[in-house]
C-alpha cells in the first residue's frame, strides 16, 4: 500500500507540471452555464476520461509486462533466466526509463519528443482543438479521453513503472494512483483558473522530477538488490482485493 | 523572438532544457519543453478550424470511455479479482458491464447501423453490415448470457471490436481531411476572393465577377487572383503553379503577373487583363476537379472485388460458426464467427487507391502539371516508350544563328552588314541575326533604300556599295559570284538540315551565314534522366531526316523517323509499341494532335489550349520539358504506393480470414489489427506528400553542338517563316 501512496504523491507533486501543460484545457472547459453542480460534472466527466485513458494504459502496460515475464516470454526466452530474472530485467529497464524521465523535468535531458511527429501529431492536435470547441455534455468525456492520450513524459514514467509490475491489475492501480494524484491540482484548476505563478510551478515540477526519480532508483533497486524479491517493496500480488 | 523568451516554453512557460523543440506557429519561432506542450500549444493558438468529423471525435471520446472501462472490468475477471469469496459478486458485475456496454454500442455502433440499413433497403450487403452483425451477435449472446446467469459474457469483445472500427474511421478522416487541404487552394479557384479597388472604396468580389481593366489589391501572402500588370509596389511572387519553378520572381511596376501564384512580401496593385475564370490558373483548377471526381482503373477493380466479397464472407463466417459449434461450445463458435466477419472488413482496400491518387495529383497541378485522369497517371507509370516530336518539343522552335562561314573577310563585318539590312525586315531570321549581332555587342550597318524582294531575300545600300542578305537565288539574280568553296560549304550545311543566308556586297557574295532551330538546351539532360528511369526514346518528326539525325545525335535520342505526316506519327508510334508495353508521345500540342490522341498517354508541353481542347493526358508548362523525369517519378511513386497498400490491404484480408476461419484469432485483436490496416495505407499513401521538388537534372548542359553558339534566342518570338534555299519544315 506504501507503494501506492507514493505514487499517488508523485502524481500530486506532478500535477504542478500538469497545470502547465493541461490546465490549459482544464480552464478552457470553463464554467458551465447551467450552474454551479453543472460546472462540478463537466470537470469530473473530464477527470474520469482522463483517468480512465490512465487505468486502461496502466493495464495495457501491465499485461504487456506480463507477456514479456512469462515463461514463453521475450525477455525470459532472451536470457535464458527463470521467470524471476524476467521481471527484474524489466524492473531495471523501467527504472532507468523513469531516471530518463525525471531528468527530463529537471531540464537536463532532451529528446522524447522526436519519437512522435508527423500524422499522429497534428491530427492528436485537430482532434483536441474540435473537441475543445465541440458543444454538448458528452464532449468534456471525449476531450478527457482524448487528453489522457497526450504525449506526457509524466505519463511515460508511471506507464514504464506500470510494465515494471508484470501483471493487469497492479498495471490498473499503479496508474489509478497516479491519475488521481493528479486530480486534486486539476479539479482546482477548472474552478479557479490558473493562480500559480511559474516560479512556484518550476518547484512543484523539481518536486515531481524528485519523486519519480525516487521511483526510478526503488525500481532499479527492486531488479538489482537480490534480497529484495520483485515484489519486495511494491506490496502488492493480488491481497488487495 | 528574443533570448530570454527563448529560455522559457511558449505554452507551460517552464524554463526549457538544452535541446528545445521548436516549431513554427502563426509564422513565428515558439520554443517548447516537450512535444505535449507543443500539442497542447497548437490546440489553444493555432487557427481555428470547422471540422466535420468532431461529432465522430465525441462519439470515439464517450465510447472509448465506456469501452476502456468494460475493459478494465472485464480484466479484473479474467485476472481473477472475483474468485472465492467475492464470485458473489460477478453476476451484479456482468450486470454493470451490460448497463456500460448498451450506450457504448449505440453510440459506437449507430452509424454502422445506419449505414447497414439503408444499404440493405437498397438490397446491398457492406462492410458495415458485417460489423453490425458480428456485434450485433455477440451483444445479444452476452445479454441473454447475463440473464440465464451464464458465466460467458463478451461486452468487452463487442464495444472493443467497435471502438477499433470507429477509431480506424477517425484516422481515415483525419489523413483524408489532410489530403484535402493540400488541394484546398487548388479547388477553390473559382469560389476565390478578390479585392477590387474602385476610386476610394475597395470591394469584396468572387474571381468569377472579376473582368479585364479591374483594379485588383493583392496582399502579402495572398494568392494573386488573376492575370494581370502592375501598377503599384513591388513584391516577389511564387509562380511554381503555372511555371514549375519554385524560385520567387520579383515584380516591379509594369510587370505581368500570373494568377495562381502567390504575392510573397510586398502588397501589390493589379491591373487586371483577362476576366477571371479565364486564366491558365483557373483551367488548371478545373481539370484537377475534373480528374479528382474520376476513379482509377485500379479503384474500380477493387471496387468490383469488394462488391462481390460481402455475401461470401458472410457465408464463410456462417459457415464457420457451424463447424466449430460441431467441436466447440457455441460462445466460442460464435466468437469464431465475429473475428471472421471482423477480419473481412476491407476497409483498407477501398482506401488504396483514392488518396494515393488525388495527393500525386495535386503534387503535380501545384508544378503547374496537369493530368487529365487517375487513369492516365496509371498509364503514365507503366510507359515503357517515350516518343518526342521535335520542333517546339525538343528545340525552341524558331531559327537561330548557329554559324557563319565567310571568305576573306571577318565575322563580324558580316554580322554588322547582314543586320543593317535584317534591321529593316520581319522575317523570323532577322530576329535571329539581329539577337546575334546584339550578343556580339556589334552596331548593324547603317543601310539605305531596302528593298524586301520576297521569296528571296533583302538589299539595300551602305557606305556606297550595294548590300544583300537572301537565297542563292538571290545572288544569282543580283548577277554576283559565289566562291566555289563558298558554294560547297553552303551545300554541306543545307545536306545537314540547316536553313542558309547568304550574304554579299561590293558585286561578290562574301559568306554565308547558317541557321538553325537549336535544341532546347534542357533537352540532353532530360533525355539523359529519361533513360536512367529505364525509358526508350524515341524521336517522331516530319522534318527532313537530316535534320531528324542531327537533332537526335545532339540531344542523344537514338532511334528516330523523319518525314511523317502527323497520321504517320501515329503509325510509327504505334509500331515502335508493339513490343514495349505503353507508350506516351510527347508534343507541343499544336500540330500533333492526332499523335497525341492516339498514344496510351499524350503529353502537351506548355500548351494551354490542350487543357481546354483534352487532346492530351498530361499538360506540362511552358518551358516544362525539364519537368517530365519528375513528373514521371510521381506517377511511379502513386503506383508503387497504390500497388503497395493493395497488395497489404488484400495479403492482409485473405489471410486473416483464414486464420479467423480456422478459429485462430481473437476478434478485438483482429479489430485491432484492421484499424492498423488502415492507419498504415494512410500513412503509406501521405508519404507522397513528401516527394522530392523537381530540380532540372544536374543544371541545364548545353547540348553538343557542330557550331558554335552564338546566342540564345527570346522563345516567345513568333515562329520562322520560309526565307531562305532551305525551309524549316514543320515550324
Amino acid at each position: 500500500m506504501t507503494h501506492y501512496l507514493l505514487l499517488f504523491l508523485a502524481g500530486f507533486a506532478g500535477s504542478f507540471h500538469c497545470l502547465g501543460m493541461c490546465g490549459g484545457f482544464a480552464c478552457a472547459l470553463g464554467r458551465d452555464p447551467g450552474g454551479r453542480v453543472a460546472t462540478v460534472l463537466r470537470h469530473l466527466f473530464y477527470n474520469s476520461g482522463r483517468l480512465t485513458t490512465y487505468c486502461f494504459l496502466g493495464g495495457i502496460a501491465g499485461s504487456l509486462g506480463q507477456l514479456l515475464c512469462t515463461p514463453e516470454g521475450l525477455a525470459v526466452r532472451l536470457l535464458g533466466g527463470s521467470l524471476d530474472a524476467g521481471q527484474r530485467i524489466l524492473a531495471v529497464v523501467a527504472g532507468v526509463l523513469m531516471i530518463t524521465m525525471a531528468l527530463q523535468f529537471f531540464g537536463l535531458l532532451q529528446g522524447f519528443h522526436r519519437f512522435a511527429v508527423g500524422f499522429g501529431g497534428s491530427t492528436f492536435t485537430v482532434s483536441l482543438r474540435s473537441l475543445l470547441g465541440a458543444h454538448g455534455r458528452a464532449a468534456p468525456i471525449a476531450l478527457g479521453v482524448v487528453n489522457g492520450f497526450l504525449p506526457c513524459p509524466l505519463v511515460y514514467a508511471f506507464a514504464a513503472q506500470a510494465i515494471s509490475t508484470a501483471s493487469a491489475l497492479p498495471g490498473i492501480l499503479t496508474m489509478a494512483a497516479f491519475g488521481l494524484g493528479t486530480f486534486p491540482a486539476m479539479l482546482m484548476m477548472g474552478g479557479i483558473g490558473r493562480l500559480l505563478e511559474p516560479t512556484w510551478r518550476r518547484y512543484g515540477v523539481w518536486l515531481a522530477g524528485g519523486f519519480i526519480m525516487l521511483l526510478g532508483v526503488i525500481t532499479i533497486g527492486r531488479g538489482l538488490l537480490p534480497m529484495i524479491g520483485p515484489d519486495g517493496l511494491s506490496g502488492h500480488g493480488g491481497h488487495l482485493w | 523572438m528574443t533570448a530570454a523568451a527563448d529560455a522559457l516554453c511558449s505554452h507551460c512557460l517552464l524554463p526549457i532544457g538544452l535541446r528545445p523543440m521548436r516549431r513554427m506557429v502563426n509564422g513565428e519561432s515558439r520554443a517548447f519543453c516537450c512535444y505535449g506542450c507543443c500539442i497542447a500549444y497548437l490546440v489553444k493558438s493555432g487557427s481555428s478550424e470547422e471540422w466535420e468529423a468532431a461529432w465522430l471525435l465525441i462519439r470515439l471520446g464517450v465510447g472509448g470511455f465506456l469501452s476502456m472501462n468494460i475493459m478494465l472490468i472485464s480484466l479484473l475477471i479474467y485476472a481473477g479479482a472475483f474468485t472465492g469469496a467475492d464470485a458473489r459478486l460477478v453476476p451484479w458485475v456482468h450486470l454493470l458491464l451490460w448497463i456500460l456496454a448498451t450506450p457504448a454500442l449505440a453510440v459506437l455502433g449507430g452509424p454502422h447501423l445506419r449505414d447497414a440499413w439503408h444499404n440493405g433497403l437498397q438490397g446491398r450487403l457492406t462492410a458495415s453490415t458485417l460489423v453490425v452483425l458480428g456485434v450485433g451477435a455477440a451483444y445479444v449472446y452476452s445479454a441473454i448470457s447475463v440473464l440465464a446467469g451464464s458465466l460467458h459474457v463478451y461486452f468487452d469483445t463487442a464495444t472493443m471490436v467497435l471502438m477499433f472500427f470507429t477509431l480506424g474511421r477517425y484516422l481515415e478522416a483525419a489523413g483524408r481531411a489532410r489530403a484535402a487541404r493540400d488541394l484546398g487552394p487548388l479547388l477553390a479557384a473559382e469560389s476565390e476572393w478578390a479585392t477590387v479597388v474602385e476610386g476610394a472604396s475597395q470591394q469584396r468580389l468572387p474571381v468569377r465577377e472579376v473582368h479585364a481593366g479591374m483594379l485588383v489589391r493583392v496582399k502579402p501572402g495572398e494568392r494573386i487572383p488573376v492575370d494581370g500588370m502592375v501598377l503599384e509596389g513591388e513584391s516577389q511572387a511564387d509562380e511554381a503553379v503555372i511555371t514549375g519553378e519554385s524560385r520567387p520572381v520579383s515584380k516591379m511596376i509594369g510587370a505581368s503577373v500570373i494568377a495562381g501564384s502567390i504575392n510573397i512580401d510586398g502588397s501589390l496593385l493589379i491591373e487586371s487583363s483577362g476576366a477571371g475564370n479565364q486564366t491558365r490558373w483557373a483551367q488548371i483548377c478545373r481539370s484537377v476537379r475534373d480528374a479528382l471526381i474520376r476513379r482509377s482503373p485500379t479503384q474500380r477493380m477493387a471496387d468490383r472485388v469488394l462488391a462481390a466479397s460481402g455475401p461470401a464472407l458472410l457465408g464463410l463466417a456462417i459457415a464457420t460458426v457451424f463447424y466449430w459449434y460441431e467441436w466447440w461450445p457455441f460462445d466460442q463458435a460464435l466468437l469464431a464467427g465475429l473475428a471472421v466477419l471482423v477480419v473481412a472488413c476491407p476497409c483498407a482496400v477501398g482506401l488504396a487507391a483514392p488518396l494515393a491518387t488525388s495527393l500525386g495529383i495535386g503534387q503535380l497541378a501545384r508544378r503547374g502539371c496537369v493530368v487529365r485522369s487517375p487513369a492516365a497517371l496509371e498509364a503514365l507509370a507503366r510507359v515503357r516508350l517515350l516518343a518526342f516530336d521535335k520542333t517546339g518539343t525538343l528545340t525552341a522552335g524558331k531559327a537561330h544563328l548557329a554559324g557563319i562561314e565567310s571568305e576573306g573577310v571577318e565575322d563580324d563585318e558580316v554580322l554588322a552588314r547582314a543586320a543593317g539590312l535584317e534591321l529593316h525586315s520581319e522575317h523570323g531570321f532577322a530576329g535571329a541575326i539581329a539577337a546575334a549581332t546584339a550578343a556580339r555587342g556589334l552596331e548593324p550597318v547603317a543601310t539605305r533604300n531596302v528593298r524586301i524582294i520576297p521569296g528571296r531575300g533583302i538589299r539595300g545600300a551602305a557606305d556606297g556599295q550595294a548590300v544583300a542578305a537572301g537565297s542563292a537565288a538571290l545572288m544569282s539574280d543580283l548577277g554576283w559570284p559565289l566562291p566555289p568553296s563558298l558554294a560547297a560549304r553552303a551545300r554541306v550545311l543545307e545536306a545537314s538540315g540547316h536553313s542558309v543566308v547568304y550574304v554579299g556586297w561590293a558585286e561578290r557574295v562574301h559568306a554565308v551565314l547558317s541557321l538553325d532551330d537549336a535544341p532546347l538546351p534542357e533537352a540532353r539532360s532530360t533525355i539523359e534522366a529519361l533513360r536512367r528511369c529505364g525509358l526508350r526514346v524515341a524521336l517522331l518528326t516530319g522534318d527532313l531526316a537530316e535534320v531528324a539525325q542531327r537533332i537526335a545525335l545532339a540531344v542523344g535520342v537514338d532511334e528516330w523517323e523523319a518525314g511523317l505526316s502527323p497520321e504517320g506519327k501515329r503509325v510509327a508510334l504505334d509500331r515502335l509499341r508493339g513490343t514495349n508495353g505503353l507508350a506516351a508521345m510527347t508534343g507541343d500540342g499544336l500540330n500533333d494532335g492526332p499523335v497525341l490522341a492516339g498514344a496510351d498517354v499524350g503529353i502537351a508541353v506548355g500548351s494551354a489550349t490542350d487543357l481546354a481542347r483534352e487532346t492530351a493526358d498530361l499538360v506540362l508548362p511552358a518551358d516544362g520539358l525539364w519537368m517530365l523525369p519528375w513528373v514521371i517519378g510521381v506517377a511511379r511513386a502513386v503506383r508503387r504506393t497504390i500497388l503497395t497498400n493493395l497488395m497489404w490491404a488484400f495479403g492482409y484480408n485473405l489471410s486473416a480470414v483464414a486464420l479467423a476461419a480456422l478459429g485462430l484469432l481473437q476478434p478485438v485483436l483482429a479489430a485491432a489489427i484492421m484499424a492498423g490496416s488502415s492507419v498504415l495505407v494512410i500513412v503509406n499513401s501521405l508519404r507522397l506528400e513528401r516527394l522530392p521538388v523537381p530540380e532540372p537534372a544536374g543544371g541545364f548542359t548545353a547540348p553538343a553542338r557542330q557550331f558554335p553558339v552564338l546566342s540564345p534566342l527570346d522563345r516567345s518570338a513568333s515562329a520562322v517563316a520560309v526565307g531562305s534555299s532551305a525551309a524549316i519544315q514543320d515550324a
